[in-house]
């Protein structure tokens, strides 16, 4: 290339343009008001510890699925990123397919919670709310969705408790933890956890905030907010990128015992795949999972790579699986425009033929 | 909100004014070598980053410091620019040229002593943004704060590191004495962990000054292969382009086996500092007759291991009772056999059995023998997972 076809009068024009929709977008965050977590309306229904499960308001109007489905989040970030904004959340579109939407709000893990092993998560935890909720509705089994590390528990949690889960839908979910293209597993493999652990308590949410940051530095600390100054300039989009700037740097500490063993059993020994995993006293072999499983994985997912997820068939003995390939990343399967008119449907639809 | 407001208006009327004087004076000299220019977009920054202090809920303002900053180093790559584009001059000289002084201003940091990429400047100071947000979570995660690698030996970006570790060294040597032999010991140790830290820290930056270098010599090829539509048209599509460039030379960095030792270590050399200062803040608690961290973590061990045998217990409870209710409300073995053949519940159960769809149960028990479905279940089993795949959209 001999030339580059913009004059110097033209990279002005652009400055005193980027200077005005920064002076406008300014001007648009003071005015913002505050940020709230989640839109949809939604009742507490039991709580415990810091954990609250909450069911949302069903739709009107729509056929039900009798059978509930509850969402089992990450302890990673907090869990409204699937009700982000009043067009763009996930649990909306479940709701408006006839979905009866629960979910498991985790909370903030203080020091008092450092002892929280995977197994007082998913055989405490998770299967006190599936309780709950069976016996809410007075069913024997319960749909399950799991989100990213929640997909990894609930895939736990149902091969060891499959008389009370009818099907098991997992959204980015990591399986294979030690693929080549996962940047985030690269980087573990050399920590001493133990170290982190017993050094930390509880896992910062900072240093997590920092790892999933770096994993894209120039885009997610620096494109990102030369480009929010054009989107900002527009009031109306001040409060959904608020929303999801709040969401990104909204993380819990981790619970320490919980951590150590995530990282190792996962990540470092990918035990999911290799085997040898136990949660408790009990073994998870993941060939023993004979529920209707519906697996969903993002194309362009930076965090969990496609093939992370892809490999589930091949480890389950459930001899009903469904994946679904989006096209986009992490977060856009749950709030780009796209999302909301395939993914939630799809997913709507999958249930309602299984319950 | 409405004093906010009030505000927020006469604030932005001014702001607008400036932006228009601004842009009067910019389309009027368009040489872009008047150095006071590019005073005036940086200065314009720092006075909204004023201005709008404190007016602003904490994570808005954040969003907004964060715009401000990277506001400020897209205009001083715009300046480098536009520099050299006056007068009918080869915009892909100017880039160049900026280029090249960029990377011999890299290469000077190489020598700087305990080099931290605090000292970068312009628009590569995003290459170092990763050890910039490093260095501040660990200063807050950590009792050694800025204050801390300001101490006399301690001081890595005014001592050259490899000077500094022996005279220090040999204090750190010296074996402890006398009734408080322990704790001088414990003290030094510490120290040497927190020279290990800093160590490790610096390799990790180093190794991001390399790359970064690297990249502008890949930024500067990718531009001259540059063809028809893929070359930039504006001053943004240029950023993104360098965006594009940066990222791939960290990932190809952080995905190698050089990034995953060197953070490896920072980190675990973090984490043992850090673990042995908090044994010395255990033992100094200890001697006030104060709770320490080891004697919270066995309390709280315990109580969450008392708090799963309580949930099992609970459950086992529940269980017992379901049992137990079951058991009390089976009919007592001699109540069953005499009056019920003389009053009619047995009468009654007849018919419903009789209602039920024998009819209709019996083909199913003829339908699958299970001879003939045996064979069929152990092929299924034996053959793979059937998959169905679906592409969102489609």
């Amino acid at each position: 290339m001999s030339n580059i076809p913009f004059r110097s009068d033209q990279v002005v024009e652009e400055l005193v343009q980027f200077n005005k929709n920064l002076s406008q977008g300014v001007k648009n965050l003071l005015d913002a008001e505050e940020i709230s977590e989640g839109v949809t309306p939604r009742e507490e229904i039991y709580t415990e510890d810091k954990l609250k499960l909450y069911r949302y308001q069903p739709s009107t109007g729509v056929v039900q699925n009798k059978i509930p489905t509850v969402i089992v989040y990450a302890l990673v970030n907090r869990p409204y990123m699937a009700d982000i904004q009043e067009n763009r959340s996930t649990i909306r579109g479940l709701l408006d397919t006839g979905q009866d939407v629960y979910l498991i709000d985790w909370g903030y893990p203080d020091r008092a919670d450092k002892y929280l092993t995977l197994d007082d998560y998913i055989n405490g935890y998770i299967d006190r709310c599936v309780d709950v909720i069976r016996e809410r509705h007075g069913v024997d089994k319960i749909n399950i969705l799991g989100i990213c590390q929640g997909g990894v528990f609930s895939l736990c949690y149902t091969t060891l408790h499959q008389d009370k889960v009818k099907n098991l839908v997992t959204m980015v979910t990591p399986v294979d933890c030690k693929t080549p293209d996962n940047m985030l597993s690269h980087w573990v493999q050399k920590m001493d956890i133990d170290a982190i652990v017993d050094a930390m308590g509880n896992l910062p949410g900072e240093m997590l905030n920092w790892t999933f940051l770096n994993l894209k530095p120039f885009q997610l600390m620096g494109q990102k907010y030369v480009s929010m100054v054009d989107i900002i300039s527009d009031e109306k989009n001040v409060k959904n990128f608020m929303r999801m700037e709040k969401w990104i740097f909204d993380s819990p500490d981790q619970a320490g015992e919980a951590f150590r063993q995530f990282i190792k059993d996962f990540y470092q020994q990918n035990k999911l795949v290799e085997g040898g995993l136990k949660i408790g006293e009990h073994e998870v072999d993941l060939k023993n999972l004979k529920t209707p499983v519906l697996n969903i994985f993002a194309e362009q997912d930076h965090l969990v790579p496609p093939a992370s997820s892809k490999i589930l068939p091949k480890l389950i003995g459930s001899k009903d699986y469904t994946e679904l390939s989006f096209p986009g990343g992490h977060i856009g399967i749950y709030v780009s425009g796209k999302a909301q008119a395939t993914v939630t449907p799809a997913i709507s639809s999958w249930l309602n033929a299984r319950s | 909100m409405s004093e906010t407001n009030s505000w927020a208006e006469q604030w932005f009327k001014a702001q607008q004014q400036f932006v228009d004087a601004w842009s009067d004076m910019a389309k009027s000299s368009t040489s872009g070598n008047d150095t006071s220019q590019s005073d005036l977009w940086a200065q314009s920054f720092e006075l909204w980053r004023k201005a709008c202090s404190g007016q602003a809920q904490p994570d808005i303002q954040q969003a907004m410091n964060k715009c401000l900053d990277m506001g400020k180093e897209y205009f001083a790559m715009a300046e480098q620019v536009s520099k050299g584009m006056t007068d009918g001059a080869n915009p892909i000289e100017a880039i160049n040229q900026w280029m090249e002084q960029m990377k011999q201003s890299l290469q000077q940091f190489g020598g700087v002593p305990g080099f931290d990429g605090s000292g970068v400047n312009d628009f590569m100071k995003q290459w170092f943004s990763p050890n910039a947000s490093w260095k501040e979570m660990v200063s807050g995660l950590t009792p050694m704060n800025q204050a801390f690698w300001q101490m006399p030996g301690m001081n890595t970006s005014v001592f050259n590191l490899g000077e500094m570790v022996d005279p220090l060294g040999k204090v750190l040597e010296a074996p402890g004495v006398g009734y408080f032999r322990e704790p001088q010991e414990k003290q030094q140790k510490g120290l040497q962990l927190a020279l290990d830290y800093q160590e490790a820290n610096f390799k990790f930056n180093q190794a991001f000054l390399r790359i970064a270098m690297e990249s502008i010599q890949g930024f500067q090829n990718r531009l001259l292969g540059l063809e028809g539509d893929s070359v930039p048209k504006s001053l943004r599509e240029l950023y993104d382009l360098w965006v594009t460039v940066s990222e791939e030379h960290y990932a190809e960095f952080a995905m190698g086996e050089e990034y995953q030792a060197l953070y490896g270590d920072m980190v675990n050399r973090l984490m043992i500092m850090r673990r042995h200062y908090g044994e010395i803040a255990d033992d100094f608690l200890r001697t006030l007759n104060l709770p320490n961290t080891r004697e919270i973590d066995t309390m709280q061990e315990r109580l969450q291991q008392v708090r799963r045998d309580n949930f099992a217990l609970k459950k086992e409870i529940r269980e017992i009772r379901a049992m137990l209710q079951q058991m009390n409300s089976r009919p007592e073995p001699a109540a069953k056999s005499a009056p019920a053949s003389k009053t009619t519940p047995a009468v009654k159960t007849a018919p419903a059995a009789k209602s039920a769809p024998a009819s209709k149960a019996a083909p199913a028990s003829k339908k699958a023998p299970a001879a003939k479905k045996a064979p069929v279940r152990k092929k299924t089993v034996a053959s793979k997972t059937k998959v169905t795949r679906t592409k969102a959209g489609a």
